[in-house]
């Protein structure tokens, strides 16, 4: 372990192609999949958690089942829909950081609804009776929900996040772990292990904790000025 | 603060980065990410392997291999409980002509009966034959093949790869890449990616000529299944049986000037590895079946790949034809006790072979990369 941890400094310091690129195109798709799925997934969860409409309870559920959908399986999907004879072959997205960050959101969007909704749903009925008080208006109403649930939010995004950096079942499926095009840390330790490379392997896998340990003090940081 | 004036930018750049890529809808980000592969490929990126290399050639000597090797566990000793233990196993059987490893290449066929998920036939599947042709014919070129021929001299001490005396050498003209031809889609086995061959290659074929390979790697059978949905513009694959059945089902396109769709150009040596003091006494078998017939008879443990890649497939021609084992798991039922069907890479296996003291079918490149590895580790 500690000429793994040798090793890994010295991979970082030598600044090499290699890892680099692999670093920047984890990075690129993790945030990518990760902001997307944000996006998408927290006004959807201020649904869930603040609206009452029929089928409701049937999305949440629905929604909560997703939640769990196994990485493998969602890359599967992608792949036959993506692959050189399946229905979106005209997209040309297997193969691509662009099929891995589709991939990715449509495992993200559940956990960001899910847990956006777990959150709003417990300061919803008293916001929105304090916005009826003062004659606020729907759009105003909502924006105070979002407002109020931000700390939770930036959870949320640094859990969704850690989901994207950690991901290994469905980008190796539709990225194929092209070399110096889709091939990110973890299916680089993947293989790594798998070609009996292991010190690159443990490197590489000291290099995404580190990745992680950065972007989650960011993230902690930004929460911190929040609550202040 | 500024760390949160950082992440805002990080954020801001992340997403007007996606909204391009996702209005370029693919194709020209793919360019992009292109060109800065193909320069990147272009500056070749040394292997860590290479600090190991003097070691690797030591040890491809089979006779020094024990001793480097108890060297190496009685310093080591401590560590071997950390989980990377030191290599216990080393290569106890190699260059018998059945375990002759025959690398073939095979242009996928653009008018191959291709078929959806749902067995529909499905048209119109965009192949780049004309790539896929001038990386053949670079490949069985005698530039080509030479290179090929040198690669592991200077990393293991010895040539990884011969090329097979009735290899086609093409001696025609090259195709340049051009604008819709550029990208190549390499379907290849995990053995020869692992061995770092391509790495090795490619860039000196993608510099000359301008194309961009981009190379998947699997078991062959899966790296085969990969060119039968219509996600590769060429094979680089190890299992003759395997790629006569793609042929046969019109995959395969043969190109003007060879003999066949199937162009076997190179080879090496599967080695049959095992624990140094050898319980099953292989080192003294006649023949690599006599070798695998005394493991089954003694139940000695073996790790298989089990994951129906080209050393998977070649294993399972080697032992005792009344066992009746194939690369179908069913078929292994009655030995569990011993035979370990694993489906994993060969790495994963070499390691699990390593701490189960078992016998293993490997790869010589693979095996050579391990030991390099592990005798790293723990110096």
């Amino acid at each position: 372990m500690g000429s793994a941890l040798r090793e890994a400094l010295q991979m970082i310091l030598s600044g090499s192609s290699l890892l680099g690129n692999i670093v920047v195109v984890t990075l690129r798709m993790s945030l990518a999949s990760s902001l997307i799925a944000l996006a998408a997934g927290v006004p959807l969860g201020v649904l869930y958690g603040s609206a009452s409409f029929p089928g409701r309870k049937i999305l949440l559920i629905l929604n909560r089942t997703f939640m769990g959908f196994p990485p493998v399986v969602c890359g599967l999907l992608c792949y036959l829909m993506f692959s050189g004879v399946g229905p979106l072959r005209g997209l040309k997205l297997l193969y691509t950081v662009e099929g891995m960050i589709v991939a990715q959101v449509l495992l993200l969007i559940p956990i960001a609804a899910g847990m956006t909704e777990s959150s709003v749903e417990a300061i919803a009925p008293a916001v929105k009776e304090t916005c009826r008080g003062m004659g606020l208006n729907r759009r105003r109403t909502l924006t105070l929900i979002i407002r109020e649930s931000r700390y939770q939010i930036v959870t949320i995004y640094i859990l969704a996040l850690g989901r994207a950096l950690a991901e290994v079942g469905a980008v190796s499926i539709v990225g194929g772990a092209i070399a110096y095009k889709t091939n990110v840390m973890t299916t680089a330790i993947m293989n790594d292990t798998g070609s009996g490379d292991f010190k690159t392997a443990l490197a590489l896998g000291i290099i995404l904790f580190l990745l992680y340990l950065v972007l989650t003090i960011l993230s902690s940081a930004l929460q911190g000025r929040m609550k202040r | 603060m500024k760390e949160n004036k950082m992440k805002r930018v990080m954020a801001f750049l992340m997403a007007g980065l996606l909204a391009a890529g996702v209005c370029a809808c693919g194709s020209s980000a793919a360019d992009s990410s292109a060109s800065s592969a193909a320069s990147a490929a272009a500056s070749k990126p040394q292997s860590t392997v290479s600090a190991a290399g003097s070691s690797a050639a030591v040890l491809a000597e089979s006779s020094a291999v024990s001793e480097a090797i108890s060297a190496a566990e009685s310093q080591t000793v401590s560590e071997a409980a950390g989980g990377v233990g030191s290599v216990g196993i080393q290569i106890l059987y190699e260059k018998d002509d059945d375990m002759k490893n025959t690398y073939s290449l095979e242009a996928v066929n653009p008018d191959a009966p291709f078929k959806d998920a749902d067995s529909n036939p499905v048209d119109g599947v965009a192949i780049n034959s004309e790539g896929a042709k001038a990386l053949i014919h670079w490949l069985t070129s005698e530039e080509g093949e030479k290179l090929g021929a040198s690669y592991g001299k200077e990393k293991f001490g010895e040539s990884l790869f011969t090329v097979l005396e009735k290899a086609p050498v093409y001696k025609g003209e090259i195709a340049k890449a051009e604008e819709g031809t550029k990208t190549i889609r390499l379907s290849t086995t995990t053995s020869v990616n692992d061995s770092g061959l391509l790495d090795y290659l490619l860039p000196v074929f993608e510099k000359e000529y301008g194309y961009d390979v981009e190379v998947a790697s699997a078991g062959t059978g899966k790296a085969i299944a990969a060119a039968e949905a219509g996600n590769a513009d060429l094979i680089l694959v190890h299992s003759k049986k395997q790629e006569e059945a793609f042929i046969e089902a019109g995959y395969s396109m043969k190109l003007d000037g060879y003999d066949a769709e199937r162009i076997s150009f190179m080879y090496n040596y599967f080695v049959l590895c095992g624990p140094s003091d050898d319980p099953a006494k292989v080192r003294e078998a006649a023949t690599v079946k006599d070798a695998f017939k005394k493991i089954a008879d003694g139940k000695y443990p073996f790790v298989s790949r089990g994951d129906k890649s080209g050393t998977h497939s070649k294993e399972v021609t080697l032992w005792p034809e009344d066992l009746g084992i194939t690369t179908d798991q069913e078929s292994i039922a009655n030995y569990t006790d011993w035979y370990n069907y694993s489906n994993a890479g060969m790495g994963a296996c070499l390691m699990m072979a390593n701490e189960k003291n078992a016998y293993i079918l490997s790869d010589k490149a693979t095996f050579l990369t391990f030991v390099a590895n592990e005798g790293n580790v723990e110096s």
